[in-house]
């Protein structure tokens, strides 16, 4: 008797060919964008979006083509971050064009469709039991916005990743080998211990891990100029990955991303210079591999 | 999932997909050689895990109508798609051929977004003339 791989194709939906047709439009959709990043942490509250941001202006300011993908479906926030909240959707010849920010930086986040008020639902025939199909379902949906948009020409598409440190070797496999990571981490040996396991996670996945960022390291006291300390420093956690820089918070960069307006460009901050010295050396990393 | 005729020792082709009934699907399948039919019955959860992979479930996908993934928390898009229509405003073929290349749950949106901007901007029918337009207006 015939076993199961004795039998070509499948039982006639032909399932495996549809994912991978989306596979193929996916690859062609991502055609002319040069470097993938993903921004992940495992750790949640850690700033990976806000950092996300921040790069993308520090790598726009410097001549280059970005675009962000926030692929935290449920806890989206680059629309708002962006200024895009009721950005204008227009379907282009290769997809839907890309929205932009003011200083042409893409932006595709679940905000620019569901608002804020509103949870992320899926319409399901099956009644309740959704944690057994959510995170299949999830990435169906960020398949569908990889192979959807007109991404177009870029130097850099940074994709930046919900929490969960299981799931970042996830995102890994799904967004393929050739993605760079970037983790991110505050000063506290919560916070490093969390990361500690992504890095583990990580281990069996192909992807290059570049190192990671230490955000929140210290507050930019606007008052006195000077970067006072937010935590009980302790680096007792040796993560084992590259440094790439330290980011001070800023008060007043977290309430203009509230409002939707980015890094301004050179503000001439201690926060901007510190992003933009990871963002070179994120750049002079990925360009010299 | 392959279904074996084990009289013949050949694999069986599906031949139908019955329409939805709460869930369930009654997926039919025939053997080429004896023509012995056999159908599989899902049930909701079964047919919400193939579902939840993007695909469409019958032969060459054609049974399973496209729509939003989550129109029941956005008003107004159930059912809506790309070919379909709840709005008033005429759409081009070329026009419509753009709007189904954006992922599905984008259309409605999309949809809604660009006759608005064709009515304020005095257009009948939306045409790749009116997208471009929009295209430009919104410098993208």
């Amino acid at each position: 008797m015939k076993g199961y791989f004795d039998i070509a194709g499948d039982g006639g939906s032909n399932v495996e060919a549809q994912v991978l047709a989306k596979r193929s439009r996916i690859a062609a959709s991502l055609g002319a964008v040069r470097r993938m990043l993903a921004i992940g942490s495992g750790k949640g509250g850690v700033g990976k979006s806000t950092l996300t941001m921040q790069l993308a202006c520090a790598l726009r300011a410097g001549g280059a083509r970005v675009a962000i993908l926030d692929a935290d479906l449920n806890g989206p926030s680059q629309a708002r971050m962006a200024g895009l909240g009721v950005a204008s959707l227009v379907p282009g010849e290769d997809g839907l064009l890309l929205p932009r920010t003011a200083s042409g930086i893409g932006v595709v986040s679940m905000g620019l469709v569901v608002p804020e008020s509103q949870a992320l639902d899926f319409d399901s025939v099956a009644d309740g039991d959704a944690y057994v199909w959510r995170a299949t379902r999830e990435f169906a949906l960020l398949g569908d916005l990889l192979a959807g948009i007109a991404w177009g020409a870029l130097d850099y598409l940074l994709v930046d990743l919900p929490p969960g440190a299981e799931r970042i070797p996830q995102y890994a496999e799904f967004l393929g080998p050739a993605t760079a990571i970037v983790l991110v981490t505050i000063p506290s040996d919560l916070s490093r211990g969390v990361v500690s396991r992504s890095i583990a996670a990580l281990a069996k996945a192909p992807n290059r891990v570049i190192g990671y960022v230490e955000n929140m390291k210290g507050y930019h006291c606007r008052d006195c100029g000077s970067i006072r300390p937010l935590f009980a420093e302790s680096n007792s956690i040796d993560l084992g990955i590259p440094c790439i820089g330290t980011v001070p918070f800023d008060p007043d960069l977290a309430a203009a991303c509230d409002r939707g307006e980015p890094l301004p460009a050179d503000d001439g901050g201690p926060t901007w210079r510190a992003v933009g010295d990871v963002a070179r050396r994120i750049r002079h990393t990925l360009e010299a591999s | 999932m392959k279904f074996l005729c084990v009289l013949c020792d050949q694999p069986m082709k599906l031949v139908e997909v019955a329409p939805p009934d709460r869930g369930a699907l009654s997926v039919v399948y025939e053997c080429p050689e004896c023509a012995h039919r056999i159908a599989m019955l899902t049930n909701p959860l079964e047919t919400q895990m193939v579902q939840s992979l993007g695909v469409q479930i019958g032969p060459g996908g054609e049974k399973t109508e496209s729509k939003c993934p989550f129109s029941a928390m956005l008003p107004g898009t159930s059912g809506e798609t790309a070919s379909g229509g709840q709005s008033e405003m005429q759409w081009s073929g070329q026009a419509l051929e753009r709007l189904g290349r954006v992922p599905e749950f984008v259309r409605p949106m999309a949809r809604a977004g660009i006759e608005r901007f064709a009515r304020e901007n005095g257009f009948r029918e939306v045409d790749e003339q009116v997208l471009d337009r929009a295209k430009s207006f919104f410098g993208m």
